[in-house]
């Protein structure tokens, strides 16, 4: 520590958070391979294991910290399934994009009455409808409303989970309270 | 510190209401009955309850379709054995209409319900 400060003696703090958001960025990367690993009936059907980091780096980090570690999070995503170049990209940037921003703007301007569990199913939400809206306009046509209901269902459902999860976390992990700036 | 609030509460029912609403989409695409007009590599889809009359041009001329009271049939076409004018009047899911001459194929798509299942033919 004390080296990193003689390094950086004006502003020590910034390798600090950089290094914060690489270690959650990893978090996703290695969240995603798991997710990959997991069969599942169709592709589209996602536990969003990888939005877990986005949820607890909430209470972590500024808007640009947060807007790099979501980038890193899609790039990291794509990389680990392959589909970096094709339109599922397109899908997966769309998705992150609206739950991120979601998240951030419920966590922001509502944290006093909103835990991880309702930001966790709005993000959900927010993803699952702008791919829904994007396969509509994209590939599918009207047939993409048929996926909808089994699409939103697991979106809902896994997002609970994963918000409870969360909640845990962040009341009992003494690491995210050394870190958390609220 | 942080726990479930009562906006997860508020949030949790509005996504509630999402899902079970993303489930009505289904009784809308496959339940009503709907006239497919086929001309050519062509189709148009057209709604049985919604009364209309219009005409389609194929190879040889016009076949003019009526759709009324939830019935349709082909009031004129430029054919010369009027098979299509005399197979009259449509309704049932699966009844179709067609003027070869003309290349134009009727037919009446939907999912049928439970209790309008009925025997095609009976033979003694």
């Amino acid at each position: 520590m004390s080296k990193q400060s003689m390094r950086y003696p004006s502003k020590d703090q910034a390798p600090v958070r950089i290094r914060l958001v690489a270690i959650m960025a990893a978090f996703t990367l290695f969240l995603s391979t798991i997710e990959y690993l997991i069969p599942k009936p169709v592709p589209f059907m996602r536990i969003g294991l990888a939005n877990l980091p986005l949820m607890i780096a909430l209470g972590l980090f500024t808007y640009k910290e947060y807007a790099l570690l979501v980038l890193l999070k899609f790039l990291g995503q794509q990389l680990v399934t392959g589909t970096i170049f094709s339109y599922v990209a397109v899908f997966s940037f769309g998705g992150t994009l609206a739950s991120a921003l979601t998240m951030f703007v419920l966590y922001h301007g509502l944290k006093q009455h909103v835990g991880m569990v309702g930001i966790a199913i709005a993000g959900a939400m927010a993803s699952n409808i702008v791919q829904l809206i994007l396969s509509r306009f994209i590939l599918f046509g009207e047939s993409a409303w048929l996926i909808a209901p089994p699409f939103l269902t697991m979106g809902l459902v896994t997002a609970l989970l994963l918000g409870l999860f969360a909640n845990t976390f962040i009341k009992t992990s003494k690491w995210y309270q050394s870190r958390s700036v609220s | 510190m942080k726990s479930i609030r009562w906006g997860d509460f508020v949030i949790l029912v509005i996504a509630l209401a999402i899902v079970v609403g993303s489930y009505f989409t289904y009784g809308e695409v496959g339940g009503k009955p709907m006239v497919h007009v086929k001309v050519g590599t062509q189709t148009w889809v057209y709604d049985l309850s919604v009364d209309r009359n219009f005409i389609v041009e194929g190879p040889i001329g016009s076949t003019e379709i009526e759709i009324h009271d939830g019935q349709v049939h082909v009031v004129d076409s430029d054919c010369k054995n009027k098979v299509c004018v005399s197979s009259g009047w449509k309704h049932a899911i699966g009844d179709w209409i067609i003027c070869l001459p003309n290349n134009v194929f009727i037919m009446i798509e939907g999912v049928e319900k439970q209790d309008e299942q009925a025997v095609d033919a009976i033979s003694f």
